[in-house]
């Protein structure tokens, strides 16, 4: 049996990130999520981490979007921003805009954006 | 209030990091740290390297993008940092200057002529007291928060790093002394945009005004001193010469 979906009311408030990973080429997805979640329990820890509710949703072409509560909002960038590395590659979450819809994030910011890339740039 | 007019306030301001390494001191050329700076969306950079620019440069005409000139000096014992502040203070726009000993981070505090206070902390504490922080207050040298000590550490160093950055807020509160944060950052990936920065000063206690303020209006501040005139003096003191037009009137 499938579990109803809670009415509106009783939702609770989401945002959602819409971010570049800079540095990161051809980053995998999970890897990408491990190292999230990694740095989120060494900075917030697992309190902290239930509290923010991140959810890496959508990841490709180094441009992705990342769900969190709205109450939450600048420790998940907090969380974010500690991201240093990925797979021992230097990386930098560069978070372009936060919407509080999917569909907004994507439309908004991600859709015609190129990732920017410090290799080209000289 | 309102989360539009929040996006909007922030989006009127204008950031500096004033403490970024470019080579030989960090990895990356100045060009590549501030084509970064700039895409993160900073107005302006200080770059410790201090032979690269000549006063604020402009790019291609349209956009605005200021390059400081910041020096970062390492002084072994007190006498020897105030030669070395009376060497540099007119070569650049920001003096800053590495603590971490008790008698160069008193004597750095005590001497009006210095900028910025970077990375005060000791091996046995977070380096400041009531008595350093009202100096610093009296001289109006500020306090810098170095971001790359909380995301480039974790554990026992994060944590002590995060206990110091709330030592110094409160006593910074309490005495009113500058607060400026920077980056610290000694390669492209070091630097963050700027409300990252906002999102991770939040984490040791700071308000979103003064790590708006950290990060907008004392960095600035600290570029547009009057001091650069040469006709200032000291702090409230300047040598006004008589007009021309008055002169012809008599």
């Amino acid at each position: 049996m499938k579990l109803k979906v809670l009415p509106p009311t009783l939702r609770q408030d989401r945002r959602y990130f819409a971010f570049e990973l800079i540095g990161g080429n051809r980053t995998d997805r999970s890897d990408l999520l491990r190292e999230i979640f990694s740095c989120a329990s060494s900075l917030v820890g697992d309190k902290g981490s239930s509290e923010c509710d991140i959810k890496l949703l959508d990841f490709e072409d180094s441009k992705g979007i990342v769900r969190c509560l709205r109450d939450r909002m600048d420790m998940t960038r907090a969380v974010l921003a500690s991201v240093t590395s990925v797979n021992g590659k230097p990386v930098i979450i560069h978070v372009l805009g936060i919407s509080g819809t999917v569909h907004g994030a994507t439309t908004k910011y991600l859709e015609g954006c190129t990732v920017y890339s410090p290799e080209e740039k000289t | 209030m309102p989360a539009g007019s929040w996006r909007n306030y922030l989006a009127e301001r204008s950031f500096y990091d004033l403490s970024v390494h470019s080579v030989p001191d960090g990895i990356n050329t100045a060009d590549e740290l501030v084509s970064m700076a700039k895409h993160l969306g900073f107005a302006g950079v200080g770059l410790s390297n201090h032979s690269t620019a000549e006063g604020p440069l402009k790019s291609n005409g349209v956009e605005v993008f200021d390059i400081f000139r910041t020096i970062e000096l390492v002084a072994s014992n007190p006498s020897k940092l105030h030669g070395l502040v009376g060497k540099y203070r007119n070569k650049v726009d920001v003096l800053a200057v590495h603590g971490g000993d008790e008698g160069i981070n008193r004597a750095a505090l005590e001497n009006s002529n210095v900028d910025v206070l970077l990375h005060p902390s000791t091996p046995k504490g977070s380096g400041l007291n009531h008595v350093l922080a009202r100096s610093a207050s009296e001289n109006n040298v500020a306090i810098g928060f170095d971001i790359d000590s909380l995301i480039m550490s974790r554990g026992g160093r994060r944590v002590h790093s995060l206990s110091h950055f709330r030592d110094y807020l409160a006593l910074s509160r309490k005495y009113d002394v500058p607060m400026l944060l920077t980056s610290n950052a000694s390669s492209v990936f070091g630097l963050r945009a700027p409300r990252e920065i906002i999102a991770l000063a939040v984490l040791f206690g700071m308000d979103k005004d003064e790590a708006i303020t950290a990060l907008s209006e004392t960095p600035l501040g600290i570029v547009q001193k009057k001091r650069h005139d040469k006709n200032y003096v000291c702090e409230g003191v300047e040598i006004l010469e008589p007009s021309l037009s008055v002169q012809e009137d008599e």
